[in-house]
């Protein structure tokens, strides 16, 4: 596979390196990955570097991965590109609220690396 | 008609839920099996280490995750493959996000709970020598665990329900 650029929002550094090496686990060994601490930064990393796919987490504080998601499409970031939300937020609820934001999948924490795998490679082929 | 929580209690307060929330977060992230201990086998000493996640909504109280800093940061590495030589920053994120997960995986367990309580984002303390004091709490669910012999606690406290 050619290289993957990827996006990682979440507010907790060490969830973002475990995301990325669950990510490196999928087989996406050419990763480059671009990290943000909240929404609102995530937003600031995609206005200079394109991406291949976005995983963001719900509960963050500054800007939420909601509020994130829907950001994206009022100010045409990213358009096209898969969101997905990977969050402990796993109610039925939270899951339409995400979708109905513009997300494209859903991971819940605790995750393993196969979840991640079988989440990511179908929408990365798809895009 | 409005949804109310306090019809399910008895299952909301279920200690099962706990030890099964804890099973699935450490198994998961960590590749270990909890064994559930009686009592706490030693004090957390010389410095201990508390993450707290609020429970908002219909729900209100808190989920708390204790240890030994050495602990922590012994559970540190196992969920991140990295080595720590102290407690640092990235255990205390560490630690944090394990009660975090604790926190959602526990009111996932109950139907009904999960759609009508938030989470607060993680708050860890350490230090010596104090406690964590909630005011007539509805119910609390508290359990001592170990991981390959490393000893830690995880208590649910409600204290408020509608």
């Amino acid at each position: 596979m050619s290289e993957i650029r990827t996006l990682i929002v979440d507010d907790s550094s060490v969830m973002r390196k475990i995301v990325e090496r669950a990510l490196r686990q999928a087989g996406l060994d050419t990763l480059v990955v671009h990290e943000a601490g909240s929404g609102a930064e995530g937003l600031e990393v995609l206005k200079d570097n394109a991406v291949d796919i976005i995983l963001s987490d719900i509960n963050m504080p500054v800007m939420d991965g909601i509020e994130f998601v829907r950001q994206l499409k009022a100010q045409n970031l990213a358009a096209g590109v898969p969101v997905i939300m990977i969050t402990t937020e796993s109610s039925e609820e939270h899951v339409k609220q995400a979708i109905q934001a513009g997300a494209a999948g859903y991971i819940r924490k605790p995750f393993t690396a196969e979840q991640v795998k079988e989440r990511v490679l179908p929408l990365l082929k798809a895009a | 008609m409005g949804v109310s929580l306090r019809e399910s209690v008895e299952l909301i307060a279920d200690p099962r839920n706990l030890d099964a929330s804890v099973e699935e977060v450490f198994h998961t992230m960590m590749g270990g099996t909890c064994l559930r201990e009686k009592d706490p086998a030693v004090p957390y000493t010389p410095e201990s280490v508390t993450a707290v996640v609020g429970f908002g909504g219909l729900f209100s109280g808190a989920c708390v995750l204790r240890s030994s800093a050495e602990t922590a940061r012994l559970l540190a590495e196992r969920m991140t493959g990295m080595e720590f030589v102290e407690l640092d920053d990235t255990v205390r994120d560490a630690f944090g996000e394990i009660c975090n997960m604790l926190a959602g995986a526990w009111k996932g367990r109950v139907p009904n709970l999960a759609g009508h309580c938030g989470l607060s984002v993680p708050a860890v303390i350490t230090g010596r020598d104090y406690n964590i004091h909630v005011q007539s709490p509805e119910f609390r669910v508290h359990h001592f665990f170990s991981l390959d012999g490393a000893r830690f606690d995880v208590t649910i406290i409600c204290d408020g329900l509608r």
